[in-house]
């Protein structure tokens, strides 16, 4: 008999990621052929990504541009003075 | 003009330079704020205390790197500064979140089997969803939380997280698989709720 469940949830993420050397891999798959509940883990450790990874990050909002263009002039002229007209 | 010549202008008092830096890379730096903090309102605070630091460090700034490279690592020690501060609880070891772990259920009957959900979108809206994730995110523990979103969501190789986080690689591992197991552990819990409540 081959490990235990446990001891291959070490490797179940370099196995999602497609970064476990071939020999540990037909391993896992091997394991994940006759145990039910980590073939669940693994399918559901990849849908956890592929859900956090769905959302389009927002572009920055004009208000916050806005403010920051004021505030960091202020800084920057506290820092190097005003412009010379 | 090119990046040098803008950051050597901007070195000299040039704000007109200083802010065509800053624009080449606000969307990446709000991106990352906005993942790593799971709210509008601090990730407002990150890119906003970003930007100043970078003011005040601009001298030191010696085009050993991208300016862009510059600024994300500023960006991430803000973060890590706003968020360090603030009370956490640590989440569960990597073998507590195993079938047959202790992670709260009951796994001690025979027989006993995940909760399995392969279509999440037949269970939950899209933007119900959206809300849990975020939420379940900005709840992980600072230090699983921004090695979980650079890993995965920022898509930065373990290498280069590890060198991020300044934490050895295999560390830097542990802390994406914890982050990852957390996360999939709580959606799997909602998501049967969700189930059950469809059945009855
Ligand atoms: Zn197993």
């Amino acid at each position: 008999m081959g490990k235990k469940c446990p001891e291959y949830v070490s490797e179940l993420n370099d196995y999602l990621d497609g970064t476990l050397d071939e020999g540990l891999c037909s391993e896992i798959e091997k394991h994940l052929g006759t145990c039910a509940n980590c073939r669940i883990m693994v399918d559901t450790m990849r849908m956890t990504v592929t859900l956090c990874r769905d959302g389009k990050p927002e572009p920055m909002p004009d208000a916050l541009s806005a403010r920051l263009n004021g505030l960091l002039k202020t800084r920057w002229e506290q820092k190097f003075g005003k412009p010379q007209p | 003009m090119n990046e040098k010549e803008l950051v050597k202008k901007a070195q000299a008092g040039d704000f007109e330079a200083f802010t065509d830096l800053i624009n080449a890379h606000k969307s990446t730096i709000y991106g990352l704020a906005r993942r790593l903090a799971g709210n509008q309102e601090d990730a407002e605070d990150i890119v906003q205390d970003t930007f100043l630091k970078a003011i005040d460090k601009i001298d030191q700034f010696r085009l050993e790197s991208s300016f862009g490279t510059w600024l994300y690592t500023i960006a991430l020690n803000q973060a890590r500064g706003m968020f360090s501060r603030r009370q956490q609880t640590d989440i569960r070891t990597i073998e507590e979140y195993l079938p047959g772990g202790q992670s709260g259920h009951d796994h001690s009957g025979d027989g006993y089997q995940l909760f399995d959900w392969q279509n999440p979108e037949s269970l939950l809206e899209n933007s119900q969803l959206r809300e849990i994730i975020d939420r379940l995110i900005s709840e992980l523990p600072y230090k699983y939380r921004e090695a979980f979103v650079l890993r995965y969501l920022e898509e930065l190789p373990v290498k280069e997280v590890a060198r991020q986080i300044n934490e050895s690689e295999a560390a830097t591992k542990s802390r994406i698989l914890r982050a990852r197991l957390a996360l999939r552990d709580q959606l799997s819990d909602i998501f049967e709720a969700e189930h059950g409540q469809k059945m009855s």
